[in-house]
């Protein structure tokens, strides 16, 4: 590549990957502010006196437990949403890559009416948007007598992660010989062990594309938690922090600091899993 | 040591029957070949006799044990895979004592017999490799290795050799023959090389259309073919089947009479084969010859072919030295060996034989 071509490229690639990775260094900036700092004009790209008072607030600023009842801050039920917010990630998780995984398996491997167009329809079903079927389901959550709970939550993740979720799986079985998994039987293995040691091996790194995809969308979702949930102590992590924003006045280090702290596990996880991500989504996409 | 028996077996996938009530006696200790061109239904036999497909009608024994309702890991057999099927994340000391670990066989003397099989097999440097690591005839060897660990009744091979390339076809071939007779285990191998079939086996079993065609040693079916169907499709070149007709107790081929002998009873119209090696040339008039003209002349290394068209569209074959010389429309004669002339009924297609 000429070097005047190749300039330019990294010139719009970090163009780019500034305008990508703004808000995170402006909310991690904002959040290691004091208070009256956060509104100087000119404002400070970096702080000029760092300060951890708003992490301080979130992580050790007591809990709801300690003080109950009215007029607790929001940020006493950090903690709790936060534990909110990984119950029912890895939940939803859990429930949608074992319903998956066997499901696609099955399409893949036992010869049954339909089962060519269900990964069709649940890929289809996919790409309506949930904004379309939250509130039938929070009707639904409403007879079942659920709303307000965690496993609503659990449940509605699990409608809008598994579609994809066994649609990805799907791909990835396809692409996995049926020949191994004869040989095993030959070898004497039963079925279930077949499944264990051979299949689930070799699926895996299609499991881990599918986890951390489901893990994402139910970590990051806003609008289910925002529908079915009403008490303070059950709120997940997105819909939590909107307490920070009271109607007339914004606390903008706390706002900042929770997003900081729920950027973390997911960026840690997916700094680890990345090499299994790319791996998985390849399988899907080339057949063999 | 364990003959096969299959009985009346038939397979159908909805309304396409692939095998039709076949009846095949492997004798104990025998290597095997299922040999016929795609879709003839040789992989779905093997694939029945080892449990992974079920049988419509029909039985498969080992000897005096009934098999056909086990499951594949109840029977005691051991497969080849032509992907070699290897367990991708499994390495290769794994792959190969994969069979003992599931039949609960303690972990030494799995070591022991993984370690033995590899010594054989040449592998032993790879055992803990992962098969993606592995070329083409080391995966072959490793399954090759993971089939004689678990020492089955009966060895399965579908196609082993065709992911190869030609020079480690043959030198696999030889090893694999080599492996039978040390082990002595009862074979069925499954190709549609006939030269496969034709260096390695005891027995041939030429297979067309779900039906046997012929069960023979592989000089049975080369020298003395059944039919139509195997007189064609074994030899390389294939044989020349030509219309012939008896007049007044002659065979004659396109008017010209030859000096064949005619069993009794023999129908008017037959058809005559004639391996292109047993065809000699002539000059045209010759006695016991057939005139026709040079149509193609094929040079493939030590030999030459010569087709000579004797009647209009009809060819005949003559393989012949290479030093024999013979241009395009060449008027010649060809001369059919008559001890190796094969009758058939052209409206059976079974062999005329005295």
């Amino acid at each position: 590549m000429r070097p005047w071509i190749a300039a330019i490229l990294y010139a719009v690639l970090g163009a780019i990957t500034f305008v990508v990775c703004f808000p995170l260094l402006w909310a991690i900036s904002t959040s290691l502010k004091p208070k009256d700092e956060i509104f100087r004009w000119p404002p400070t790209i970096w702080p000029e006196n760092v300060t951890f008072d708003a992490y301080r607030e979130l992580l050790f600023g007591g809990s709801v437990a300690s003080a109950p009842g009215a007029g607790v801050p929001p940020s006493a039920y950090f903690l709790t949403w936060f534990g909110n917010s990984i119950i029912v990630s890895i939940g939803s998780t859990i429930i949608s890559i074992t319903v998956a995984t066997l499901a696609a398996y099955s399409l893949t491997r036992f010869r049954f009416w339909g089962q060519r167009s269900v990964p069709y329809i649940a890929i289809l079903g996919y790409m309506v948007p949930s904004v379309i079927f939250v509130f039938p389901m929070f009707l639904t959550m409403v007879s079942l007598e659920l709303t307000d709970t965690l496993f609503s939550l659990i449940l509605g993740y699990v409608c809008i992660t598994l579609p994809f979720c066994l649609w990805l799986m799907w791909a990835f079985f396809r692409g996995v010989p049926i020949e191994i998994e004869e040989a095993a039987l030959v070898d004497g293995a039963t079925r279930l062990q077949v499944f264990r040691q051979i299949v689930l091996p070799v699926a895996l790194p299609g499991i881990i594309a599918a986890s951390i995809f489901s893990l994402i969308v139910s970590w990051n979702d806003y609008l289910f938690g925002r529908v079915f949930m009403n008490s303070m102590e059950n709120l997940p992590l997105t819909v939590g922090v909107m307490h920070f924003f009271d109607g007339t006045h914004v606390d903008w280090a706390l706002m900042m600091a929770s997003s900081v702290l729920m950027t973390l596990p997911m960026a840690i996880l997916f700094g680890f899993m990345q090499r299994h991500l790319v791996a998985g989504f390849g399988a899907g996409a080339v057949k063999g | 040591m364990t003959d096969l028996v299959v009985q009346g077996l038939s397979k159908s996938f909805g309304s396409n029957q692939v095998l039709k009530a076949l009846d095949l006696t492997v004798p104990s200790r025998q290597f095997v070949t299922l040999l016929g061109p795609s879709g003839c239904g040789k992989t779905t036999l093997l694939r029945m006799i080892a449990g992974l497909e079920k049988a419509t009608a029909g039985e498969i024994r080992f000897g005096d044990r009934r098999v056909d309702m086990l499951p594949p890991g109840e029977r005691n057999i051991a497969m080849v895979f032509q992907s070699y099927a290897l367990y991708p994340t499994m390495d290769v000391a794994r792959n190969i004592g994969y069979g003992l670990e599931v039949r609960g066989t303690p972990k030494p003397e799995r070591t022991e017999k993984i370690g033995a099989v590899a010594k054989v097999l040449e592998i032993a440097h790879l055992l803990l490799r992962k098969p993606k690591q592995l070329s083409g005839g080391q995966r072959q060897r490793v399954a090759l290795g993971r089939a004689m660990a678990r020492r089955p009744d009966i060895f399965l091979m579908d196609e082993p050799l065709s992911n190869l390339d030609a020079k480690l076809r043959a030198t696999m071939r030889g090893e694999l023959r080599r492996f039978h007779l040390d082990l002595g285990t009862t074979t069925v191998y499954v190709t549609h090389d006939q030269l496969e079939a034709m260096t390695m086996s005891d027995l041939v079993v030429v297979m067309n259309e779900g039906v046997v065609q012929q069960i023979g040693t592989p000089e049975e079916v080369y020298g003395k073919p059944a039919n139509l169907f195997v007189a064609g499709f074994i030899g390389t070149p294939p044989m020349n089947l030509i219309p012939a007709k008896v007049v007044d107790g002659v065979v004659t081929v396109a008017g010209a009479p030859l000096p064949v002998p005619l069993p009794p009873g023999a129908p008017a119209e037959l058809i005559l084969g004639v391996r292109p090696q047993d065809v000699t040339m002539a000059a045209p008039g010759d006695a016991g010859a057939v005139p026709g003209k040079v149509w193609m002349v094929e040079l493939i290394g030590s030999e030459r072919l010569i087709e000579v068209e004797i009647a209009p569209k009809l060819r005949v074959t003559a393989e012949v030295r290479a030093s024999h010389r013979a241009a395009m429309d060449d008027l010649v004669a060809i001369r059919p060996d008559p001890a190796h002339i094969h009758l058939f009924d052209p409206a059976t297609g079974l062999a005329i034989r005295a």
